[in-house]
């Protein structure tokens, strides 16, 4: 049983679909928002398939060990990330704190790509890898302080049981409003996705750290960002929008899915909407704006009675 | 921290044409940045004295991409000045016709470009679809979209019917909505304006010392345009303003070019409703008397300068051209002194490179 979790449902399998599916509606609403058509609903899957394929380069000088690596340590850390998190009324691993540990596994891509830019030889990489750094300070602390709060109101640490108390009360996204949408910019800048994909930004630094990559390597280090995209949003739909703790596993999961699309199509549309930030601006929103506005909503939250 | 030096180009996403800058960047500011050109350098200016008048029409058409039509009507215009043509006023209104269309069409695309260049890619779409209508219209026209081989010495090889002006100008009704539409993303969206405002930053003394000319200059303050200061006809029985903002920033750049478009659509309006009748093109001598002239006109990037020199035969003796992207590219280093690493690409674009014309 454990072993169909961990491969199948809602282990790898389903994540690496959800994946798939996930890029290809956000790749179609991007591009009926700005009247283009999209890509055909296999385009992920043979884009997958195609960079598999394709021939893995390593410049001279970079380091060979680390680039083999740091995919898949990437991906690692995702897929186990989206091991603890509750899809509808699955719960396959939990324990009191597990929230901590998500938020911790959810964060290191943010490390890997980092390395990614420091170990290889290119200048953009060099770039983005400082970049991404960055980035991760401006949007992680009040990305934190945002997802925290939720977790103080239902007095758990624990992402299955703070879904079960707001499903019984109301959605956190009605009583943190602010907490909500904070959780969303982080969200955006954890996964560096327009308008905060300044470390990757193609017409500054190229493809930033990912520049030298390719073959096998770029295959994985998409996979990983889009499975980080479905395990941040399914994080996002339990702390916020009450998950889904129906009894029949029917009724659950469509529900499930329904809020995960929600948030993915508010992100896409947010994409759509700005222009890219600098990194400067960036740091001032998040320390002077997000940062605040967190601490704020965090008080409250402990204020009223958490 | 230590300085590296990151290329951009003669490849790089940002850059449409091919040119080479090495930025000496600490941190993420550039504090030194050397230009190389001359990747597609093709002789024009040589070839043009190995074929006769008539053939370089199409040679000089390969100057550019965008505003292919600007220089073949600078050209013509040159060569009828020397035979002492007087073209008929039909063919100089059809010739303005696309002047402003094509003005329209390069303005569009650049907006793209900048947009592409900030990350805002739904600008960039809606810009380059909005574009499409001014192609279907010359395309109509002309049969070409981007070239349109449609001037010759004497007039134009083109005419069009009573219904075929109907339908340009209910296309241009809708070319009017959009293109308000994308000149009110420019003036109100603040995250366009975080990314262009105080950014790439001309005085007016800079632009009186680089001679720069065009939009680049009129968003310094500089108040110059050929069609408003030395009117060809039928410049002199149209009106139109002159936009000009004082900030000489890529935002105030962003809308000058844009109010300009909101004129162009207007004059390409007049232009249909005035046209007069008669016809569009003079015969031409293939021989052109000895002698010198200056032809100039004003493309969508600021004056285009041809000087043509002929000794008598049908073959010029010399050629010169002066495009106007030169005067912005020497104002580049200044620009970039001291930049954002992200802003290198606005101010790049700001500025409005047409590789292909300086490089010849």
């Amino acid at each position: 049983m454990a072993l169909i979790n961990l491969l199948f449902f809602p282990g790898f399998t389903f994540l690496f679909m959800c994946a798939l599916f996930f890029e290809w509606l956000d790749r179609r609403i991007i591009a009926r928002f700005q009247e283009r058509v999209g890509p055909p609903w296999f385009q992920p899957l043979a884009d997958f398939i195609k960079l598999l394929a394709k021939e893995d380069i390593v410049p001279s000088g970079a380091h060979a060990k680390a680039a083999a690596l740091l995919p898949m340590f990437s991906l690692t850390a995702v897929l186990t990330a989206g091991l603890y998190v509750p899809v509808g009324n699955v719960v396959t691993a939990s324990f009191e704190g597990d929230l901590i540990v998500v938020l911790f596994l959810l964060s290191l891509p943010a490390l890997g790509y980092f390395l990614a830019g420091w170990t290889s030889v290119g200048v953009y990489s060099l770039i983005g890898g400082h970049r991404s750094l960055l980035q991760y300070f401006s949007y992680e602390v009040p990305f934190l302080m945002a997802v925290a709060s939720p977790a103080i109101l239902s007095g758990s640490w624990r992402i299955a049981s703070i879904a079960a108390y707001q499903s019984q009360t109301t959605w956190g996204a009605l009583m943190q409003p602010l907490g909500f949408i904070l959780a969303i910019i982080g969200l955006i800048g954890k996964l560096k996705r327009d308008p905060l994909d300044i470390p990757k930004a193609k017409s500054e630094v190229v493809a930033g750290s990912l520049t030298d990559f390719s073959g096998r390597k770029i295959a994985l280090w998409h996979l990983s960002i889009y499975i980080q995209t479905v395990v941040g949003i399914f994080l996002l739909v339990n702390l916020f929008l009450g998950g889904s703790s129906h009894q029949s596993l029917f009724v659950a999961l469509p529900i499930f899915g329904l809020k995960a699309l929600g948030i993915l199509i508010l992100l896409s549309m947010i994409s759509v909407l700005y222009a890219r930030l600098r990194i400067d601006q960036l740091a001032n929103l998040g320390w002077r704006v997000l940062a605040p506005l967190a601490l704020i909503q965090l008080l409250v939250t402990i204020w009223s009675g958490g | 921290m230590n300085r590296i030096t990151v290329p951009i180009g003669p490849q790089h996403p940002l850059l449409k044409e091919p040119m080479a800058f090495q930025l000496t960047v600490e941190g993420e500011s550039v504090i030194e940045s050397t230009l190389r050109l001359g990747y597609v350098h093709r002789g024009i200016e040589r070839l043009c004295q190995e074929r006769t008048y008539v053939q370089n029409i199409h040679l000089v058409e390969r100057v550019c991409g965008i505003c292919s039509h600007v220089h073949t009507t600078t050209y013509c215009q040159g060569v009828e000045a020397l035979l002492g043509l007087e073209v008929p006023l039909r063919g100089l209104y059809l010739r303005t016709l696309l002047c402003e269309l094509e003005r329209i069409h390069s303005h569009l695309l650049w907006l793209g470009v900048l947009a592409r260049n900030i990350g805002f890619d739904t600008i960039f779409m809606y810009a380059w679809r909005d574009r499409e209508i001014v192609l279907d219209i010359m395309e109509d026209l002309s049969g070409g979209r981007v070239s349109h081989a449609v001037n010759v010495i004497g007039g134009v090889r083109i005419d069009l019917t009573e219904e075929h002006r109907d339908t340009i100008l209910s296309q241009l009704d809708l070319l009017d909505k959009q293109v308000a539409h994308l000149l009110g993303i420019v003036e109100h969206e603040r995250s366009l304006k975080a990314r262009t405002q105080n950014i790439g930053h001309l005085s007016l003394e800079d632009v009186r010392r680089y001679c720069v000319v065009g939009p680049v200059a009129r968003a310094s303050g500089l108040n110059v345009d050929l069609r408003r200061d030395r009117p060809p006809p039928p410049y002199d029985r149209l009106t139109f303003t002159v936009p000009v903002h004082e900030d000489g920033d890529v935002w105030a750049r962003t809308w000058v070019r844009m109010r300009e478009t909101v004129e162009s659509v207007r004059l390409c309006r007049q232009i249909l409703t005035l046209l007069p009748d008669g016809p569009v093109a003079a015969r031409a001598r293939r021989r052109v008397p000895a002698g010198e002239v200056i032809s100039r006109s004003e493309a969508p990037r600021g004056e285009v300068i041809y000087y043509i020199r002929s000794d008598g035969s049908d073959i010029p003796a010399r050629v010169k051209i002066r495009t106007p992207t030169l005067t912005s590219l020497i104002t580049l280093p200044t620009q970039l002194e001291g930049v954002n690493m992200a802003d290198v690409s606005v101010v790049l674009a700001g500025v409005d490179l047409c590789i292909a014309c300086a490089d010849r």
